[in-house]
């Protein structure tokens, strides 16, 4: 099939890094896949403005950006009958409004656009909208995780979890450089973020530099003080305190590289996420780096997602207790990375994904909502 | 006849007093007009909506920037109203060749961003509308757009005395070139001779710092010093809702305008708030473009190299000027009240 994406490309954000996937192992498996627009200065993925080929057009959508200008937008709206315009919505924004401590999927004041807005102007563009969770709340919205894992993106491969865990633990001499980092931008995280480096205080030395990659770690940001959202806090004196380096974010083809350069990655899900269940390309991509995830996420997100072997990669409460175990017994740890690697590959990978977006196109086809049939054009 | 006006709300800038008053009298005149978003209390009074549908056309007025209007309001905007029912006011001439003026005030930095906005433009509405009586463009119709309210006359307290002898409304946008140039020079021979002179506005008092970003040096170019050594106050800018009276704390205010739209004859709501105001308007055109907008009587309020002379002659003799500022106004209620701006926009928008 012919796939066109749709999205406001950012390279140190959102879901670029899936789509990068999509395009190279899309091409793998017989498809042709391209980004709408001219080509993106920094990302170098193949683009389109014919879109006519196309057999679908998916617009990932997190912002409003992500929704194309004029005269691009009206190209896509013009060209590609509705019933091919596919919405993968990964902030769940086509919801009632949603508080979760202090996240939310729609702020007007923070982009301008009400609830109504999202919601209308998702079903102004299509009838399929997908969000990335397996528990939509509205039945009009399937289910589709969109977001995967890559087996053949996994940095470094091990025959056994007694080999992982010396190589992990530097007994051959290669030390890595951190004991833990983070990688993601300050945004809806130090409620999580905060009791999780509390814990780690009184294991700093064990540990060993601890590094946070991203934007609006060295201070909050002014726009978030005058806008009052406290959606970007930070306590300096709390990361100082623990030892802990911030650096800016990095782009994201980088950022699989960075995270193996510790011996632990912890995953976090903003609040809004761990609500509506939704995934990210972290959930996956994590387990690619040559490090020890620490799933930082409800024992139900984890159970459907990464399998049960998953389980003791998650601290619970005792961060500490966890870490001082997996520093102490290694091996049973990289036991449960390597079986949720092999849970991901079998049930998460792209392949799989382009199987589940398919069964979901032609089931749609079935039902009328959309068409494979690119003969039909207008704006509808 | 139901019009939406889609565009971007600013307190203190940009159309918003145009758009209150469309509001206001198309409902005297059994017109339902509103404002596309929320209600919203700094906007006081005015009607707004999300409700696309519910209304004949839509008018998108756009002025210097397309960066609020974003891909997601547009496809629900676009798909739900048929662009025959969609218009665009291209407030700031956008819609034109690539026009630089003097070498310095310009519409499109380049042929690129030029193509840009026409093909925004093409795609948005149907009609192109300017505010101006004769458009370079065939595509482009003009509509006048902006009016006098007389309504919104602030009468005179009766004693005459004022804040300021001279003050200035609007930002420090396209502006030095002509107060660097030809207004201070007059101000430094005749200060002594004058009161207190207030700006108020917005980069009065510094550049701002994305200018230099944005290529936009020119358009912010300030000498603070200068003011300051003319004592020459600077003000805040003031919410829509205050800008006549903010005139009206001066004995004369002073007009001017971005040369690109002089350039292009295209009105601002400036013409005519100032002519509301309890003060006497001196108006940085020529004695024809004056005339143009405000009848005869507005040639002997145009400073059109004669700004010493004018300055201390309206100080001097305020009552012959009072009579000319009325005779404007007679001029204008006839020619450029709202109503008629209201009747013109329905039928261009009919047409």
């Amino acid at each position: 099939m012919k796939f066109l994406f749709v999205n406001d490309l950012a390279r140190f954000a959102r879901s670029t890094y899936t789509i990068a996937k999509y395009v190279e192992i899309g091409r793998e498996l017989g498809h042709e896949i391209a980004v709408f627009g001219e080509q993106h200065p920094e990302v170098r993925l193949p683009h389109s403005l014919d879109v006519k080929k196309f057999d679908f057009a998916l617009f990932v959508v997190h912002i409003p950006s992500d929704f194309p200008d004029l005269p691009y937008l009206a190209r896509l709206l013009d060209e590609i009958p509705k019933e091919r315009r596919v919405i993968i919505d990964c902030l769940g924004r086509f919801n009632d409004t949603v508080r979760v401590e202090r996240d939310f999927n729609h702020l007007e004041k923070l982009d301008g656009h009400q609830d109504r807005e999202w919601v209308e102007g998702f079903q102004a563009v299509s009838d399929l909208i997908l969000q990335p969770t397996p528990r939509p709340l509205r039945s009009d919205v399937r289910p589709f995780l969109f977001h995967a894992f890559d087996p053949a993106a996994v940095l470094r491969s091990y025959q056994s979890p007694q080999e992982a865990a010396r190589v992990w633990a530097g007994s051959n001499g290669n030390a890595k450089r951190y004991g833990l980092v983070y990688v993601g931008n300050n945004w809806q995280r130090w409620t999580q973020m905060r009791p999780f480096l509390e814990n780690l205080e009184p294991l700093r030395e064990e540990i060993g530099p601890m590094l946070i990659a991203g934007w609006d770690w060295d201070r909050r940001p002014q726009w978030d003080i005058e806008l009052g959202l406290h959606a970007a806090d930070v306590d300096r004196a709390l990361l100082a305190r623990v030892g802990v380096e911030t650096q800016e974010a990095v782009p994201f083809d980088t950022v699989t590289p960075l995270m193996s350069q510790a011996r632990f990655s912890p995953i976090f899900h903003r609040p809004l996420f761990n609500h509506l269940s939704l995934v990210t390309n972290r959930t996956f991509e994590t387990f690619c780096a040559d490090t020890i995830p620490l799933l930082m996420l409800p024992e139900d997100v984890v159970d459907s997602i990464y399998g049960a072997d998953a389980r003791p990669l998650v601290p619970c409460d005792d961060v500490a207790g966890r870490l001082k175990d997996m520093l102490r017994r290694p091996e049973f740890y990289w036991e449960a990375v390597m079986r949720t690697r092999a849970h991901l590959a079998q049930h998460h990978s792209f392949q799989q994904r382009f199987k589940e977006l398919t069964s979901i196109l032609a089931d749609e086809e079935r039902a009328g909502v959309v068409t494979t049939d690119n003969r039909t054009h207008g704006r509808s | 006849m139901k019009i939406l006006l889609v565009m971007e709300r600013r307190v203190n800038a940009g159309s918003i007093q145009a758009a209150a008053n469309y509001v206001r009298v198309g409902a005297e005149m059994g017109h339902e007009i509103a404002v596309y978003g929320r209600s919203d209390p700094a906007f006081p009074h005015l009607r707004c909506s999300i409700d696309v549908e519910r209304f004949d056309y839509v008018l998108f007025i756009v002025e210097s920037r397309l960066d609020w209007m974003t891909g997601l309001n547009l496809s629900r905007i676009v798909v739900r109203v048929p662009r025959s029912r969609r218009a665009v006011l291209d407030a700031d001439g956008m819609y034109n060749r690539v026009v630089v003026v003097n070498g310095y005030d310009r519409n499109h930095p380049s042929e690129r961003d030029r193509e840009r906005w026409l093909g925004f433009y093409d795609e948005l509405g149907d009609r192109v509308l300017q505010p101006t009586p004769e458009p370079l463009e065939s595509r482009v119709s003009p509509l006048l757009f902006y009016g006098y309210d007389p309504a919104s006359r602030v009468a005179g307290n009766g004693d005459g005395a004022k804040r300021f002898d001279i003050v200035h409304v609007g930002h420090n946008w396209w502006r030095w070139q002509e107060v660097g140039n030809h207004l201070l020079p007059s101000i430094e021979r005749l200060r002594s001779r004058i009161g207190k002179i207030g700006f108020l506005g917005l980069w009065w008092d510094a550049t701002p710092p994305w200018a230099a970003r944005l290529g936009l040096e020119a358009a912010f170019q300030l000498d603070l010093e200068r003011l300051r050594r003319l004592d020459i106050e600077v003000h805040p800018p003031v919410p829509y809702l205050e800008v006549i009276p903010a005139m009206s704390m001066g004995r004369i205010n002073l007009m001017t305008q971005r040369p690109l739209l002089r350039h292009l004859g295209l009105t601002t709501s400036k013409y005519f708030e100032i002519f509301c105001a309890d003060t006497i308007p001196l108006l940085m055109l020529t004695a024809s473009e004056a005339e143009r907008v405000y009848g005869a009587a507005g040639r002997e309020l145009a400073l059109d190299g004669n700004l010493d002379q004018k300055l201390i002659d309206v100080l001097d003799r305020p009552a012959v000027y009072q009579e000319l500022v009325e005779e404007v106004r007679g001029h204008l209620l006839a020619h450029h009240s709202y109503r008629r701006r209201v009747q013109e926009l329905v039928s261009a928008l009919a047409d």
